[in-house]
C-alpha cells in the first residue's frame, strides 16, 4: 500500500463539512462545563449542605469513569428516563425528538464540568484570603466579592488549565462518532472507507486537529498576556 | 462613638479575647499596643466582623449589634460602618490604584461613576499618589500600596478606620511615608483604631492608648499617662522592652 499525497488534500477539504459539528460539540461542552464546574467548585469550597456530598460524588464518579462511558450511558439511559417521564406525565413527545448531537452535548458537558470544577476550585483557592477580607472590609457581600474580586483573579490563574481542558474536549469530541454524529473523525472515516485510502484521510484529520489546537494555544497565550497585565510589575 | 461590650473569642481551646470592653469617642485616635498573641489584631478584626466573636455587643454610632444573634444583614450593615487597612495591604491585585479606591464606592455605595472617580482621585491625591492612579499594585512599592489602602478606606467615609499593623510589613525606609499619611488624616478628626508597634507614633498621635496582654485590656489611658507613669507591672515591662530608656538619660 502506497501513500497518495494528493488524496490527503482532497480528504482535508472534505473534512470541513464536519468541522461545525466538532466545533459545536467542543464549544457547548466547554461552555456548559465551565458553568457546571464553577458551580461545583463553589459548592465544594463553601461546603453547602446537601449539595456538597452530591457535588463530591459527581466529581468522583465522572472522573472515575471514561468519557466514552458517559456518552454511552447518556445515549442509552437518557431516552429511557425521558420516555418514562413523558408517558407518566402524559406529555406528547418522546426521546426521538432529541437530535443525536444533543446526547454528545449533554454527556460531554457533564464530563467537562467534573474536570473543570477541579481547575476552577484550584484557581479560587489560589487567591489569597486577604483579597476576600479586603472585599468584606469595604462592605461587599460574598457574591459581590466572588464576582468582582476573587473569580477574575482565579480565572487568570486557571487559564492555562482551562485551555488544556478545551484542547482535551476538542480531541474528545471525536468520541461522538460512536453515537453516529459526523464530526471530523467520523467524516475522515467516511472519506477513507469510500475511497479505500485510510492513512491519507487520517493524516488529513490529524492535521486539521493540530491546526485547531495551535489556534487555541495562540488564543490562550494572547488572553493570558492580556489578563495578567496586572502582574507586570513583578511585586507579589 | 464606638462601644464594645464583653467581646469574647476563642480559637478552639485558646481564649484570645476575654470579655473586652472598650469605648472610643468620635474623632479619637486609639492605639492598641501589646505583645504578639495578646489579641489586639483579633479585637480589631471583630469590629469589622472579619472574625466572629463568640460573645459580646458592639455599637457604632446608632447601629447596635449582638454578635450572638447577628444575621447576614446585620453583618453587612456593621461592615459598612468601618473600613480596614491591612498589614499586608490586600489591595485588589487585578485593579489599578484608582479602581481599588473606586470599587467600594461603585459596588457598595452605588455612587455614579463620575462621582466615584472624582472622590477616589481626590483621596489618592490626599495620600500623595496623584501620579499613580493607573498603576497596578504590583507596580507600586509597599509604602505606596499601603497609602492606596488608606485611600480606599478613607474614600468610603466610614465612621471608623481600623488599622491593623499598617507599617509592620514595610521596609523601615518606607514606614515614615505611611505614618505621615495616617498622622495627617488623624488631624482631620477621623475616628481611628490603630494596632501598631510604632511607639513614637502612638505617643504623638494617639488620644488614647490601650495596652493588651493575654486577651484582656491591662491598662488604658492618655498616652502621657500610659507611657509616662504606667500603673501595671506588665505594662512597665512591655514598654521597657520595646522602648528602653536611652542610655544618656539622667
Amino acid at each position: 500500500m502506497s501513500l497518495d499525497p494528493g488524496f490527503i488534500w482532497t480528504a482535508f477539504l472534505s473534512l470541513f463539512k464536519a468541522l461545525p459539528n466538532t466545533l459545536y460539540i467542543t464549544i457547548v461542552s466547554v461552555f456548559v462545563g465551565f458553568i457546571i464546574g464553577t458551580a461545583i467548585a463553589l459548592i465544594r469550597i463553601y461546603r453547602i449542605p446537601v449539595l456538597y456530598p452530591l457535588a463530591s460524588a459527581y466529581v468522583l464518579f465522572i472522573r472515575g469513569t471514561p468519557m466514552l462511558m458517559h456518552l454511552l450511558l447518556i445515549y442509552f439511559g437518557l431516552p429511557i428516563i425521558i420516555d418514562g417521564l413523558a408517558s407518566a406525565l402524559g406529555l406528547g413527545f418522546n426521546s426521538t425528538v432529541i437530535p443525536l448531537i444533543g446526547f454528545a452535548y449533554i454527556s460531554f458537558s457533564i464530563t467537562a464540568g467534573a474536570y473543570m470544577s477541579e481547575v476552577v476550585r484550584a484557581g479560587i483557592l489560589s487567591v489569597n484570603r486577604g483579597q476576600m477580607e479586603a472585599a468584606y472590609s469595604i462592605g461587599m457581600t460574598t457574591p459581590q466579592a466572588l464576582r468582582r474580586i476573587v473569580l477574575p483573579q482565579a480565572l487568570a490563574v486557571c487559564l492555562p488549565n482551562l485551555s488544556n481542558n478545551l484542547i482535551g474536549m476538542l480531541h474528545g469530541s471525536t468520541l461522538a462518532f460512536t453515537v453516529s454524529v459526523v464530526e471530523i473523525n467520523a467524516q475522515a472515516q467516511i472519506v477513507a472507507a469510500t475511497n479505500w485510502k485510510f492513512l491519507e484521510a487520517y493524516i488529513a484529520a490529524a492535521v486539521l486537529f493540530w491546526g485547531m489546537t495551535i489556534l487555541i494555544e495562540q488564543a490562550t497565550a494572547w488572553l493570558e498576556r492580556r489578563i495578567n497585565k496586572y502582574n507586570r510589575g513583578g511585586v507579589a | 462613638m464606638i462601644e464594645l461590650k464583653q467581646i469574647s473569642k476563642s480559637f478552639g481551646k485558646n481564649q484570645v479575647l476575654q470579655s473586652i470592653d472598650l469605648t472610643v469617642e468620635k474623632g479619637e485616635v486609639v492605639v492598641i499596643l501589646g505583645p504578639s498573641g495578646s489579641g489586639k489584631t483579633t479585637l480589631l478584626r471583630c469590629i469589622n466582623y472579619l472574625e466572629k466573636p463568640d460573645n459580646g455587643q458592639i455599637r457604632i454610632g446608632d447601629f447596635k449589634l449582638d454578635f450572638k444573634t447577628a444575621g447576614k444583614k446585620d453583618i453587612h450593615n456593621l461592615r459598612q460602618r468601618s473600613a480596614m487597612v491591612f498589614q499586608h495591604y490586600n489591595l485588589f491585585k487585578h485593579k489599578t490604584a484608582l479602581e481599588n479606591v473606586m470599587e467600594g464606592l461603585l459596588i457598595v455605595q452605588k455612587l455614579p461613576k463620575d462621582e466615584a472617580r472624582r472622590r477616589s482621585t481626590q483621596m489618592l491625591e490626599k495620600v500623595g499618589l496623584a501620579a499613580k492612579l493607573d498603576a497596578y499594585p504590583s507596580e507600586l512599592s509597599g509604602g505606596q500600596q499601603q497609602r492606596v489602602g488608606i485611600a480606599r478606606a478613607l474614600a468610603l467615609n466610614p465612621e471608623v478606620i481600623l488599622f491593623d499593623e499598617p507599617t509592620s510589613a514595610l521596609d523601615p525606609e518606607l514606614v515614615g511615608e505611611v505614618l505621615d499619611v495616617i498622622r495627617k488624616i488623624a488631624g482631620e478628626g477621623i475616628t481611628m483604631i490603630v494596632v501598631t508597634h510604632e511607639m513614637g507614633f502612638a505617643r504623638d498621635v494617639a488620644n488614647h492608648v490601650v495596652f493588651m496582654d493575654g486577651g484582656v485590656i491591662v491598662e488604658e489611658g492618655k498616652p502621657s499617662e500610659l507611657f509616662g507613669k504606667p500603673k501595671e507591672e506588665r505594662t512597665k515591662q512591655f514598654l521597657k522592652r520595646i522602648a528602653p530608656e536611652p542610655s544618656y538619660s539622667i
